[in-house]
Order: C-alpha cells, then sequence, then structure tokens
C-alpha cells in the first residue's frame, strides 16, 4: 500500500491510513525523508558530474556526457527546482 | 465522589475534555474563520512536488511524524519543576496552555508555510521582518542549541548513574538499532519482522536493566560524585559517534526501535490514571504550596517549566521545516498541527499524573521519582514487579532523550558547516563542529545546576514561541483578518518567558556578586564535583550571566523588529 498519494488517489482509498499510517509517521516517515535528502544531494553531485561541461565545469568528457544525457533529462526540471530554491538554517533541522 | 477527586483520574478525564473542546471547537472555529481553509486549494506539496522535500503525505503519517517529532523530555519532566508550586497550578497550565496557545503555535506555523511557497521560519522572518531579524534568529537558535544539549546530557547522565542497569538497557537498544538499521535499509528485510525485533530488542533491554545492574552498581560507587561526570563522557562518546554516522546506520534505526516504549510508556501511564480510583492509588501531593518556592515565583517561571506540554517553539521549526511542505490539503493541518500538540498534551499530563501519585519526600529533589510515581501509577492495575517497572521507565525516559539529542548534536554540526565560513570554517568541519558542540554543553551540564539551566531552555524555548505567534500575527494582518487569536498568546508568552531569562540570569548574577564581595560560594549555582572548586564553579556562573543577558538580549531584539514589522502590516492593510 503506497503511503504517500496524491489527493485524487485519496479520495479513491478512503479509510486507508488510520493506525498503520500514524506508526509508519512515527517510526519511518523522518527516515524516509532523511534518506531522500541525502539521495537528492547525490543526485546533485551526479547531475554536476554529468552536466558539468555543459555548465563550465568539466569533469568527464563529454562523449561520456553525451551517453548519459538520455538518463539525465528527466530529472532536469525537479533538479533545477530543488537547486534554485531557498534554504537557510531552519531548513537543517529536517536532516 | 470525594474519593475520585482524591485520585488523578477525573483531573486527567477534565483535561481530556479540555483538549476535546480545544480541537473540536476552537481549532475548527480558527480553521474556518481565520485561514478559511479549502481542500481545492493547492499546497506547496502538490505544487512545488519535487519527491524530496516536497511531496503530499498522507494527515495519518504526518501527524504520527509531528508528534514523534515534536514529543521528548520536556512534558515528561517539565512537571517535576512545577509541581514545586502544587499539582494545580501545573494541570490548569498544561491544559490552558495548550489549548490556547500550544495548538494554536503547532497548527499556525504549518499553514503560514502552506500559505508562503513552504518556506520555513528563516524566510519567513526574512520575508516578512527583515534581514537583520533572520541573522539575530540564528544567534538565537545557536545559543538554544546549546542549552537544549546542556540540560539532555545532563539528565541522561544522571539517569544513568541513579538508576544502575539502565546504560546496559540502553545500549541495547543502541546496538539492536544498529543492526536493524541494517536490516532494514541495507537487506531491506520484511518490515513486519524487523518491528517484532524491535519489540523484543526493547523487552530484552527491559530484562538486561532488571538482571544486569552490577557492573554499573560497581561503577557508580566506586567514582561516588564523579559517576555521573563519567556517564557525560561516555554519553559524549555514544553521541559523537551518532552525528558522524550517516543517518539511516544510528539516528534513523534508534528513532524506530524508540517508537514502541515510548507509544507504550504514554498509554500506560494515562490508563494508570483513569483507573486510579479502582486500584486505590490517590494523590499525594498537595494541591498548592505557595507562590515563591525555592525555585522562583510562580510567575513566570511556573510557565516556563513545563515546556513542550503546554508550548514549544521548537515545534514552530518543525512545522515549517517539514510538515507544512508536506501537507497534503490545507484541511489536513489541523488534525496533523493541533492534533499532535494536543496528544503531546497528553504526555505532559501522564508525565505529571505519575508526580501527583507520589508524597512530597518522595520527589524531594529528585528528578528521576518520575520513575517512581510512573511505576506506582503501572503496577497496580497491571501487576508486575517494581523493578520490572522501574527499568521499563528508566529506559523510557533515556530513550525519549537520547533520540533527540542525538538529532540536536547533529543539527549543531550541519548548522556549524553552514555558518562558519572562511577563516572560521574549520569550526565548521565535520569532527570540530561536533566536538565543540559536545564540550560546551558538557561544560555546562558538569555545573550542574540543571534546575537553573532547565528556566534557561524552557525560557529560550517558549520564547521562540512567542515569536513564531507573532510571525504568525503579522501574516494574519496581512491577510486582513482579526489577529488576536495569536497575538494575545504571542505577546502572553513574549512577556512571561523574557521575565524568566531576567529572573534566571538575576539568580547567577547575584551568586556571582555574593561571591565577589563576600567569597560565599556557597552561593553560586553548583553541584559536586564541581562545587568543590570554587573558582571554577564562579566561572560558570559567569558564563551562565553572559549566555543568560545573550538570551534576553537576543529575545528584545526579534520582538523590537517583529513589533514594528507587525504596526507596519497593520498600517499597509488599513
Amino acid at each position: 500500500m503506497p503511503l504517500f498519494r496524491r489527493k485524487e488517489e485519496k479520495e479513491e482509498k478512503k479509510g486507508e491510513g488510520g493506525l498503520k499510517g500514524i506508526l509508519y509517521g512515527m517510526a519511518v516517515h523522518g527516515s524516509v525523508t532523511a534518506f531522500l535528502r541525502t539521495r537528492m544531494y547525490m543526485e546533485h553531485l551526479f547531475m554536476l558530474m554529468t552536466l558539468g561541461d555543459m555548465l563550465g565545469f568539466p569533469i568527464i568528457p563529454p562523449y561520456y556526457s553525451l551517453k548519459l544525457l538520455p538518463y539525465v533529462v528527466p530529472n532536469i526540471k525537479s533538479w533545477k527546482m530543488r537547486m534554485f530554491r531557498e534554504r537557510d538554517f531552519t531548513d537543517l533541522i529536517s536532516g | 465522589m470525594a474519593d475520585i477527586l482524591n485520585t488523578p483520574s477525573l483531573w486527567v478525564l477534565g483535561a481530556l475534555v479540555a483538549y476535546g473542546i480545544a480541537y473540536f471547537v476552537y481549532s475548527k472555529w480558527v480553521d474556518e474563520k481565520i485561514w478559511e481553509v479549502s481542500p481545492d486549494r493547492p499546497t506547496p506539496a502538490h505544487m512545488y512536488m519535487d519527491g524530496v522535500e516536497f511531496f503530499p503525505v498522507s494527515r495519518s503519517v504526518l501527524y504520527g511524524f509531528q508528534f514523534k517529532s515534536v514529543a521528548a523530555l520536556g512534558p515528561i519532566l517539565g512537571p517535576f519543576v512545577a509541581i514545586s508550586y502544587g499539582w494545580l497550578p501545573a494541570l490548569l497550565w498544561i491544559i490552558f496552555g495548550n489549548m490556547f496557545i500550544g495548538w494554536v503555535q503547532d497548527y499556525s506555523t504549518i499553514m503560514i508555510t502552506v500559505r508562503n511557497e513552504g518556506r520555513s521560519m528563516g524566510p519567513l522572518v526574512y520575508q516578512y521582518v527583515g534581514e537583520k531579524p533572520r541573522s539575530i534568529l540564528l544567534g538565537y537558535l545557536l545559543f538554544y542549541l546549546l542549552i537544549i544539549s546542556a540540560v539532555f546530557i545532563y539528565l541522561i547522565s544522571l539517569f544513568w548513574a541513579v538508576f544502575p542497569g539502565t546504560f546496559l538497557a540502553t545500549l541495547t537498544i543502541i546496538v539492536f538499532s544498529v543492526i536493524i538499521g541494517h536490516l532494514l535499509y541495507r537487506l531491506q528485510a520484511n518490515i513486519y519482522a524487523v518491528t517484532l525485533l524491535a519489540i523484543l530488542a526493547v523487552i530484552l533491554a527491559v530484562v538486561i536493566g532488571v538482571k544486569v545492574q552490577g557492573p554499573e552498581k560497581a561503577i557508580n560507587e566506586r567514582l561516588g560524585d564523579n559517576a555521573q561526570a563519567f556517564w557525560m563522557v561516555v554519553l559524549a562518546v555514544i553521541l559523537f559517534i551518532a552525528s558522524i554516522a550517516p543517518m539511516p546506520t544510528f539516528i534513523t534505526p534508534m528513532n524506530f526501535v524508540s517508537t514502541f516504549p515510548a507509544l507504550a510508556g504514554v498509554a500506560i501511564l494515562i490508563i494508570g490514571a483513569l483507573v486510579s480510583p479502582a486500584v486505590g492509588v490517590t494523590l499525594k501531593q498537595p494541591t498548592y504550596t505557595e507562590f515563591w518556592p525555592k525555585i522562583g515565583p510562580l510567575f513566570p517561571v511556573l510557565f516556563v517549566s513545563i515546556a513542550c506540554g503546554a508550548i514549544s517553539g521548537w515545534h514552530s521549526l518543525v512545522s515549517t521545516s517539514t510538515t507544512g511542505k508536506q501537507l497534503d490539503v490545507e484541511t489536513d493541518a489541523r488534525p496533523v498541527g493541533a492534533g499532535a500538540m494536543l496528544t503531546e498534551g497528553m504526555l505532559a499530563l501522564s508525565a505529571l499524573a505519575a508526580y501527583m501519585v507520589l508524597s512530597p519526600e518522595e520527589v524531594g529533589a529528585k528528578i528521576s521519582s518520575f520513575v517512581l510515581g510512573a511505576t506506582r501509577l503501572s503496577s497496580s492495575y497491571l501487576g508486575g514487579t517494581a523493578a520490572m517497572w522501574k527499568a521499563f521507565f528508566a529506559l523510557f525516559l533515556v530513550i525519549y532523550a537520547i533520540t533527540v539529542q542525538t538529532l540536536v548534536t547533529r543539527y549543531w554540526r550541519v548548522f556549524s558547516g553552514e555558518i562558519f565560513t572562511g577563516g572560521l570554517s574549520f569550526l565548521g568541519d565535520k569532527y570540530v563542529a561536533t566536538f565543540t558542540g559536545l564540550v560546551i554543553p558538557v561544560l555546562f551540564a558538569l555545573s550542574g545546576s540543571w534546575w537553573n539551566l532547565w528556566i534557561y531552555f524552557g525560557g529560550s524555548n517558549q520564547l521562540l514561541a512567542g515569536l513564531a505567534l507573532m510571525l504568525v500575527a503579522i501574516i494574519i494582518v496581512r491577510m486582513k483578518k482579526p489577529p488576536t487569536y495569536a497575538l494575545a498568546p504571542a505577546v502572553f508568552m513574549t512577556i512571561v518567558t523574557i521575565s524568566a531569562l531576567i529572573w534566571e540570569t538575576y539568580v547567577y548574577a547575584h551568586g556571582v556578586w555574593v561571591y565577589l564581595t563576600t567569597g560565599d560560594a556557597s552561593v553560586l549555582q553548583a553541584k559536586p564535583p564541581l562545587s568543590e572548586h570554587p573558582t571554577a564553579a564562579f566561572a560558570m556562573n559567569v558564563v551562565f550571566v553572559i549566555v543568560g543577558i545573550a538570551l534576553v538580549v537576543l529575545g528584545l531584539m526579534m520582538t523590537y523588529y517583529l513589533v514594528t514589522a507587525l504596526s507596519k502590516a497593520r498600517q499597509e492593510s488599513g
């Protein structure tokens, strides 16, 4: 059962969540958020490595960048969103 | 009837009814009339969904997350300090503080994030108050983290020193947490099997806490007054490892394992209080003692002694940094923000009930008396040996404290990495930052004046809440809505907390002054072994005066900027 779902799906699956959701939230949700952030920072690094030459950081040869490009393109939008978002010290509390 | 009134039962039941009114009537009114929430208005979780920080999470998951993130030692040990005035003032503050201030802050700070593109506290302060106040907030948080760490390090080490067997029980939890972390995240083991293992680990830890007390007793006897200092060093080593290790290997699995005893403990105590008339557990604390006991005057000290159970500024940081970004629909803010806070009030109620059934002599000056009261409430209707319950509740206390403290130490480290740049960048180094983030609080804790530090902790924590509420009021004024429901508690909390911080600074300053003029070291706030070295005790008291002044000045500056921004918002909004 997916614990994260969009509003429309939520309406379809009314009645789900409850105690299981609360226990999940208490025990695991904080960890999931922390892992997602860790992965986000790793992905930032990966994006910088693969797209580096296009941004002026020639980290790996363009030949390999081009080979990886099809895999990277789908992530560019969310990458930009995360990179441009304002963050400060009060964001650090969540990991 | 008189018999029932002489037990915690009706009082706890009355508080639960009051919380019900707060949730079903007051919060609903604020939700509908002030914020006019709508399930159709898109939330940042949908608008900016990136699958990492912004993504919609179901309300029950967020409720559980919010509750676990905000519940710590504050509501459990705060009542111990507050009961110096008798149980009734403490009970009234837990009820009315939460009813009119606590949930208001938690819920409203979620809403200001939701209505402001998912911004956290810092960017919100920057947007509505200015650049300088954001820097002041940063400085304020630095002191705040040091104080929290000092208090928690003191208390965890005290529990290890007072309850032999508890350290090995904690160590068992830690070892199993590391194994569970490996099973969950490396081997992706079945979650139900891992949960069962976590529960077994807790049972094993309690058994060890009961059966294997010899080694810790021997250490405590051998070290005498220095035993607690020894446990502080041991704790600092554990916290150091927790802070530098990757989250999945230590902190997050420990959080997972600790959920089970934490939940069980609260449920056992609340039920114990409710069934107390049937099992003959009666109130032994006086209803009211005096306005000015040894700890200080009821106003303002009572209002900062019980922190998280009534109101806590820490919650505003959790609400704005994570919860507000993951709210699925606006109508979820009430069950998540108000619901979790009122549940935390129940945690404070359960702790207060544990103190209410102890006589003043049993409580004395022993913070560890919570375990005695909790044991009495639980064993009265569940049976079991006193040793077993004692081991369980001692572990319950340590687990609550240590899971939060690992996060606070890590927070300090990441914080330092962000703010120390240029010539000071060495202070932001992973190892150096963790080291400083532990050494300073350990030095503070060594003074032994945790009672006074608790007031600093409560004062700074609740002042942060007052400031957050003031920010909420500014945003509501900008929305052209009546801000009184947030502004009135903001003004009250600001006055109370700054008064409490000034009072506690005076207590330290008075000791310093008397020592300087008469050479009498007994007036200094210090306990053995530090009190045996007057010069060191004097130096620590001077440091605490400086910390107190810094907190007061930073708090006053923030208040000034917020009031100015509020008045500007009023003018601009007509």
